[in-house]
């Protein structure tokens, strides 16, 4: 058996009094497409900002490709990870935000190139030529000098996968990346995030409120609650014949908002 | 009112004109030393190190807390107590740049907490080490709040320069008490003293005005 991408081994994470991870065992293969559902509170979102290090864990260890991403191995067995331990395993992570989070102060070449060139160690050259790819890849080749708030939200948000992208990630996180958006803007998004899925090459792990498309790209869905998942499987099964009783009453409450 | 021209010109002005430049230097001095030492001070009580953090926050409530004469007059004499003997114009400028360095540390403050949480959560996840994340994302984000409230302390400090006066600085200020004692006359001096500040603090703004759409045009596009 080969090891998982991602690997979260008794994962626990609080605030004060709050549980928001309960020994969370999870895993990820690689090149899988992997959707998260849930109600809000229920973790979802913190399983991303985890792996990102946007925030540290209590207890557990997470693992990336083999490796501990929040712990480290010394001769004295597994202790917390040191500051370069964390950046050399989050340079294999990528990650879309809800609110794209662009730089302001920056075009949408220059958002694209600004880590390429300074965490990469690419050329000048290298990196812009890099970018304009993958700008013309998302759509927007033309709107290289664009600043982000001359883009639509949609646009803007095309301009982050791209940047994300730029980093050469094995893995990229995508944390409810249309829920900013107007709703005709949506699509274009969607699609994107399509292309990059059937692609394979990626370890996709993305957190939606869009049902129709978590079932269209994924290769398994996960039901959160509580901390924990509390049903997984195939698309088609959790969405056509949920077991558990909670994912019933979330999937009827969302289906019927629609 | 008795305003005697001649007086103005041969007397007044020339001995003013000196002056000025004193004032103009502590300005200029103090302005320097509190930009960075305002630096220094935010950066200790953001420090993550409780202890320093704590004390920097104390210190900087305390400098802020008393009038600024009250600290010219400690400087002044108290350290020759503990054998620092320091001219009074340094004293004085040393004076100013401490206590305006507790208020630019909070104009730094608040214009690095104006860059929202997102930004530095995008520099986290494209792996930016921590100078590359303050040089490139977060303070040119920064400086556009930041530069017109500390162009307002400029013109503050100019405005502060008068009370050198009281340790016998020989700024403006002092220099038209001098004249008036000597000469029994203060109309002139005074005037011209208060027309000197008006036209520098409108100059002064004006700069400040103008560095401002500078760092606009500049850095946000």
């Amino acid at each position: 058996m080969t090891e998982p991408k991602i690997r979260f081994d008794k994962v626990s994470k609080r605030y004060g009094s709050l549980t928001v991870l309960d020994r969370l065992d999870f895993e990820v293969d690689e090149g899988e497409v992997v959707t998260i559902i849930g109600p809000s509170g229920s973790g979802k979102t913190t399983v991303l900002r985890v792996l990102m290090t946007l925030e540290g864990v209590q207890d557990g260890v997470i693992w990336v490709s083999g490796e501990p991403l929040n712990k480290m191995q010394s001769k004295n067995g597994m202790v917390p990870a040191n500051k370069a331990h964390i950046r050399r395993i989050r340079s294999r992570i990528g990650m879309v935000f809800q609110n794209f989070n662009l730089f302001p102060h920056m075009t949408a070449l220059d958002n694209c190139i600004e880590a390429p060139i300074q965490s990469l160690g690419l050329s000048k050259a290298e990196a812009v030529e890099r970018a304009e790819e993958l700008l013309a890849m998302v759509g927007l080749a033309e709107k290289r000098d664009q600043y982000p708030s001359q883009l639509s939200g949609g646009q803007q948000q095309r301009v982050a996968i791209a940047r994300a992208l730029a980093m050469r990630p094995e893995i990229i996180l995508f944390d409810e990346p249309t829920s900013a958006l107007d709703p005709e803007m949506v699509g274009e998004v969607l699609s994107v995030i399509r292309a990059l899925a059937a692609e394979h090459s990626y370890t996709i792990l993305l957190v939606t409120h869009q049902m129709g498309f978590a079932r269209e790209i994924s290769d398994r869905v996960c039901f959160f609650d509580g901390g924990k998942i509390v049903e997984q499987g195939l698309p088609n099964e959790l969405f056509g014949n949920p077991q558990n009783s909670r994912l019933q009453q979330f999937l009827s409450k969302v289906l019927e908002a629609r | 009112m008795d305003w005697q021209w001649d007086f103005t010109f041969e007397v007044v002005l020339p001995r003013l004109w000196e002056a000025a430049g004193i004032t103009v230097y502590a300005t200029v001095v103090s302005f320097a030393f509190a930009l960075v030492g305002g630096l220094i001070l935010m950066l200790l009580k953001m420090s993550s190190f409780k202890p320093v953090s704590f004390v920097a926050s104390e210190v900087i409530e305390f400098i802020r807390g008393t009038p600024l004469l009250i600290q010219i007059f400690f400087l002044f004499f108290v350290l020759p107590q503990v054998n620092i003997t320091l001219p009074p114009l340094t004293t004085g400028i040393l004076a100013i740049a401490i206590y305006n360095s507790a208020l630019t540390a909070e104009v730094y403050r608040a214009g690095l907490q104006a860059v929202p949480r997102g930004q530095w959560e995008a520099a986290i996840a494209l792996n930016l080490s921590t100078y590359r994340t303050f040089r490139k994302i977060i303070i040119p984000q920064s400086l556009p709040p930041i530069i017109p409230a500390l162009g307002n302390y400029l013109v503050a400090i100019f405005k502060e320069t008068p009370l050198l006066s009281f340790v016998a600085v020989g700024e403006i200020m002092h220099a038209s008490k001098l004249i008036g004692s000597e000469y029994y006359r203060f109309n002139e001096a005074v005037t011209l003293a208060g027309i000197f500040f008006l036209v520098m603090s409108l100059v002064a703004a004006a700069l400040v005005r103008a560095t401002e759409n500078y760092v606009k045009r500049s850095i946000l596009h």
